[in-house]
Protein backbone atom coordinates (compact mmCIF):
# COMPACT_ATOMS: atom_id res chain seq x y z
CA UNK A 1 0.00 0.00 0.00
CA UNK A 2 1.57 3.31 -1.07
CA UNK A 3 -0.19 5.18 1.72
CA UNK A 4 2.01 3.48 4.22
CA UNK A 5 5.29 4.11 2.40
CA UNK A 6 7.04 7.09 4.02
CA UNK A 7 8.07 8.41 0.62
CA UNK A 8 4.46 9.42 -0.09
CA UNK A 9 3.70 10.92 3.30
CA UNK A 10 4.50 14.51 2.33
CA UNK A 11 2.46 14.20 -0.84
CA UNK A 12 -0.54 12.86 1.03
CA UNK A 13 -0.27 15.47 3.74
CA UNK A 14 -0.05 18.36 1.31
CA UNK A 15 -2.96 17.13 -0.81
CA UNK A 16 -5.16 16.44 2.19
CA UNK A 17 -4.36 19.88 3.54
CA UNK A 18 -5.21 21.51 0.20
CA UNK A 19 -8.41 19.50 -0.14
CA UNK A 20 -9.46 20.44 3.36
CA UNK A 21 -8.82 24.12 2.70
CA UNK A 22 -10.78 23.96 -0.55
CA UNK A 23 -13.66 22.19 1.16
CA UNK A 24 -13.77 24.73 4.00
CA UNK A 25 -13.72 27.58 1.52
CA UNK A 26 -16.44 26.15 -0.73
CA UNK A 27 -18.73 25.13 2.11
CA UNK A 28 -18.40 28.39 4.03
CA UNK A 29 -18.78 30.45 0.90
CA UNK A 30 -21.58 28.66 -0.92
CA UNK A 31 -23.40 26.27 1.39
CA UNK A 32 -23.40 27.50 4.98
CA UNK A 33 -24.68 31.01 4.15
CA UNK A 34 -27.76 29.35 2.67
CA UNK A 35 -28.65 27.99 6.09
CA UNK A 36 -28.33 31.40 7.70
CA UNK A 37 -30.30 32.91 4.82
CA UNK A 38 -33.03 30.36 5.30
CA UNK A 39 -33.18 31.06 9.03
CA UNK A 40 -33.46 34.81 8.44
CA UNK A 41 -36.17 34.33 5.82
CA UNK A 42 -38.04 31.97 8.10
CA UNK A 43 -38.01 34.50 10.93
CA UNK A 44 -39.04 37.25 8.51
CA UNK A 45 -41.98 35.30 7.09
CA UNK A 46 -43.10 34.30 10.57
CA UNK A 47 -43.04 37.92 11.70
CA UNK A 48 -44.97 38.98 8.56
CA UNK A 49 -47.50 36.22 9.07
CA UNK A 50 -48.08 37.26 12.68
CA UNK A 51 -48.78 40.88 11.71
CA UNK B 1 -64.31 70.08 -36.33
CA UNK B 2 -63.54 66.86 -34.57
CA UNK B 3 -62.48 68.56 -31.33
CA UNK B 4 -65.78 70.47 -31.12
CA UNK B 5 -67.78 67.28 -31.69
CA UNK B 6 -65.69 65.64 -28.98
CA UNK B 7 -66.29 68.59 -26.64
CA UNK B 8 -70.04 68.25 -27.17
CA UNK B 9 -69.93 64.60 -26.16
CA UNK B 10 -67.87 65.15 -22.98
CA UNK B 11 -69.40 63.64 -19.89
CA UNK B 12 -68.43 66.24 -17.29
CA UNK B 13 -69.67 64.42 -14.20
CA UNK B 14 -67.39 61.54 -15.10
CA UNK B 15 -64.47 63.90 -15.59
CA UNK B 16 -65.02 65.50 -12.17
CA UNK B 17 -65.34 62.23 -10.34
CA UNK B 18 -63.16 59.65 -12.02
CA UNK B 19 -60.06 61.38 -13.36
CA UNK B 20 -58.68 62.48 -10.01
CA UNK B 21 -58.17 66.08 -11.12
CA UNK B 22 -56.80 68.70 -8.77
CA UNK B 23 -59.18 71.11 -7.03
CA UNK B 24 -58.04 74.09 -9.13
CA UNK B 25 -58.60 72.19 -12.37
CA UNK B 26 -62.11 71.15 -11.34
CA UNK B 27 -62.91 74.72 -10.24
CA UNK B 28 -61.59 76.14 -13.53
CA UNK B 29 -63.57 73.57 -15.49
CA UNK B 30 -66.74 74.36 -13.58
CA UNK B 31 -66.24 78.11 -14.05
CA UNK B 32 -65.71 77.56 -17.77
CA UNK B 33 -68.86 75.45 -18.01
CA UNK B 34 -70.85 78.09 -16.12
CA UNK B 35 -69.59 80.80 -18.45
CA UNK B 36 -70.52 78.73 -21.46
CA UNK B 37 -73.99 77.99 -20.05
CA UNK B 38 -74.61 81.67 -19.27
CA UNK B 39 -73.53 82.73 -22.76
CA UNK B 40 -75.79 80.11 -24.31
CA UNK B 41 -78.74 81.19 -22.16
CA UNK B 42 -78.29 84.87 -23.02
CA UNK B 43 -77.93 84.02 -26.70
CA UNK B 44 -81.19 82.04 -26.79
CA UNK B 45 -82.90 84.78 -24.78
CA UNK B 46 -81.95 87.48 -27.27
CA UNK B 47 -82.50 85.28 -30.30
CA UNK B 48 -86.13 84.78 -29.26
CA UNK B 49 -86.79 88.55 -29.15
CA UNK B 50 -88.21 90.26 -32.29
CA UNK B 51 -85.70 92.05 -34.49
CA UNK B 52 -88.10 94.11 -36.60
CA UNK B 53 -90.00 97.30 -35.68
CA UNK B 54 -93.63 97.60 -36.77
CA UNK B 55 -93.48 101.18 -38.06
CA UNK B 56 -96.92 101.04 -39.67
CA UNK B 57 -98.39 100.43 -36.24
CA UNK B 58 -96.67 103.52 -34.82
CA UNK B 59 -97.79 105.56 -37.85
CA UNK B 60 -101.38 104.61 -37.23
CA UNK B 61 -101.14 105.27 -33.50
CA UNK B 62 -99.08 108.48 -33.37
CA UNK B 63 -100.28 111.80 -34.69
CA UNK B 64 -96.81 113.17 -35.30
CA UNK B 65 -95.77 111.24 -38.44
CA UNK B 66 -92.50 113.16 -38.74
CA UNK B 67 -91.18 111.45 -35.62
CA UNK B 68 -91.99 108.05 -37.07
CA UNK B 69 -90.35 109.01 -40.38
CA UNK B 70 -87.26 110.18 -38.55
CA UNK B 71 -87.19 107.00 -36.49
CA UNK B 72 -87.52 104.95 -39.65
CA UNK B 73 -84.64 106.86 -41.24
CA UNK B 74 -82.45 106.39 -38.19
CA UNK B 75 -83.37 102.73 -38.11
CA UNK B 76 -82.54 102.27 -41.78
CA UNK B 77 -79.24 104.08 -41.41
CA UNK B 78 -78.28 102.15 -38.33
CA UNK B 79 -75.49 99.74 -38.88
CA UNK B 80 -74.26 97.55 -36.05
CA UNK B 81 -70.68 98.11 -35.06
CA UNK B 82 -68.53 95.28 -36.29
CA UNK B 83 -65.86 93.91 -34.04
CA UNK B 84 -62.73 92.22 -35.23
CA UNK B 85 -62.94 88.94 -33.37
CA UNK B 86 -60.08 87.31 -35.27
CA UNK B 87 -57.62 88.09 -32.49
CA UNK B 88 -59.93 86.50 -29.94
CA UNK B 89 -60.53 83.49 -32.18
CA UNK B 90 -56.79 83.13 -32.58
CA UNK B 91 -56.29 83.28 -28.82
CA UNK B 92 -59.03 80.70 -28.38
CA UNK B 93 -57.43 78.45 -30.97
CA UNK B 94 -54.02 78.67 -29.34
CA UNK B 95 -55.67 77.95 -26.01
CA UNK B 96 -57.46 74.99 -27.57
CA UNK B 97 -54.22 73.66 -29.05
CA UNK B 98 -52.55 74.02 -25.66
CA UNK B 99 -55.45 72.32 -23.95
CA UNK B 100 -55.35 69.44 -26.43
CA UNK B 101 -51.61 69.01 -25.91
CA UNK B 102 -52.08 69.06 -22.15
CA UNK B 103 -54.94 66.59 -22.39
CA UNK B 104 -52.74 64.27 -24.44
CA UNK B 105 -49.98 64.54 -21.86
CA UNK B 106 -52.47 63.77 -19.12
CA UNK B 107 -53.80 60.73 -20.98
CA UNK B 108 -50.25 59.46 -21.44
CA UNK B 109 -49.58 59.97 -17.74
CA UNK B 110 -52.80 58.23 -16.82
CA UNK B 111 -51.97 55.36 -19.17
CA UNK B 112 -48.63 54.88 -17.43
CA UNK B 113 -50.29 55.00 -14.02
CA UNK B 114 -52.91 52.55 -15.19
CA UNK B 115 -50.22 50.14 -16.36
CA UNK B 116 -48.53 50.42 -12.96
CA UNK B 117 -51.80 49.79 -11.19
CA UNK B 118 -52.55 46.80 -13.39
CA UNK B 119 -49.11 45.39 -12.65
CA UNK B 120 -49.80 45.87 -8.94
CA UNK B 121 -53.19 44.23 -9.32
CA UNK B 122 -51.65 41.26 -11.14
CA UNK B 123 -49.09 41.07 -8.34
CA UNK B 124 -51.84 40.99 -5.75
CA UNK B 125 -53.86 38.43 -7.67
CA UNK B 126 -50.85 36.18 -8.20
CA UNK B 127 -49.75 36.43 -4.57
CA UNK B 128 -49.37 33.06 -2.92
CA UNK B 129 -49.72 32.15 0.73
CA UNK B 130 -46.66 32.28 2.98
CA UNK B 131 -46.48 28.49 3.10
CA UNK B 132 -45.79 28.29 -0.65
CA UNK B 133 -43.00 30.85 -0.71
CA UNK B 134 -39.38 29.81 -1.11
CA UNK B 135 -36.46 31.57 0.54
CA UNK B 136 -35.09 32.48 -2.87
CA UNK B 137 -38.32 34.23 -3.88
CA UNK B 138 -38.39 36.25 -0.69
CA UNK B 139 -34.73 37.14 -1.25
CA UNK B 140 -35.53 38.29 -4.79
CA UNK B 141 -38.42 40.36 -3.55
CA UNK B 142 -36.36 41.95 -0.76
CA UNK B 143 -32.71 42.29 -1.79
CA UNK B 144 -32.12 44.08 1.54
CA UNK B 145 -32.45 40.75 3.32
CA UNK B 146 -29.75 39.20 1.13
CA UNK B 147 -27.48 42.15 1.91
CA UNK B 148 -28.19 41.85 5.61
CA UNK B 149 -27.34 38.14 5.55
CA UNK B 150 -24.10 38.84 3.69
CA UNK B 151 -23.19 41.44 6.31
CA UNK B 152 -24.02 39.02 9.11
CA UNK B 153 -21.77 36.37 7.61
CA UNK B 154 -18.94 38.83 7.09
CA UNK B 155 -19.15 39.64 10.80
CA UNK B 156 -19.16 35.94 11.65
CA UNK B 157 -22.77 35.78 12.80
CA UNK B 158 -24.10 32.51 11.46
CA UNK B 159 -27.22 32.19 13.58
CA UNK B 160 -30.32 34.31 14.04
CA UNK B 161 -31.20 35.27 17.62
CA UNK B 162 -34.51 33.70 18.67
CA UNK B 163 -34.53 31.12 15.89
CA UNK B 164 -33.62 28.16 18.07
CA UNK B 165 -36.34 29.03 20.62
CA UNK B 166 -38.95 29.34 17.93
CA UNK B 167 -38.16 26.48 15.56
CA UNK B 168 -36.07 24.12 17.67
CA UNK B 169 -32.80 22.51 16.78
CA UNK B 170 -31.87 19.17 15.17
CA UNK B 171 -28.34 19.02 16.50
CA UNK B 172 -27.66 16.31 19.06
CA UNK B 173 -24.84 18.15 20.76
Amino acid sequence: MPQLIPFYFINQLSFSFLTLLALIYIISKYFLPLFTFQQVIRMYITKLNNK
Amino acid sequence: MASKAAAAAVDFTRIYSSLGLSKETVAALQAFRKRHGDAQRIQTQYASQPTTVDLAHYRSVLKNKAVVDEAEKILRDFKPVTYDVNAQIKAIETFEAKAVVKAKETTEKIDIELKDLQATLANIEDARPFEDLTAEEVGNAHPRIVEAVENMIKKGKWTVPGYKEKFGDLSLM
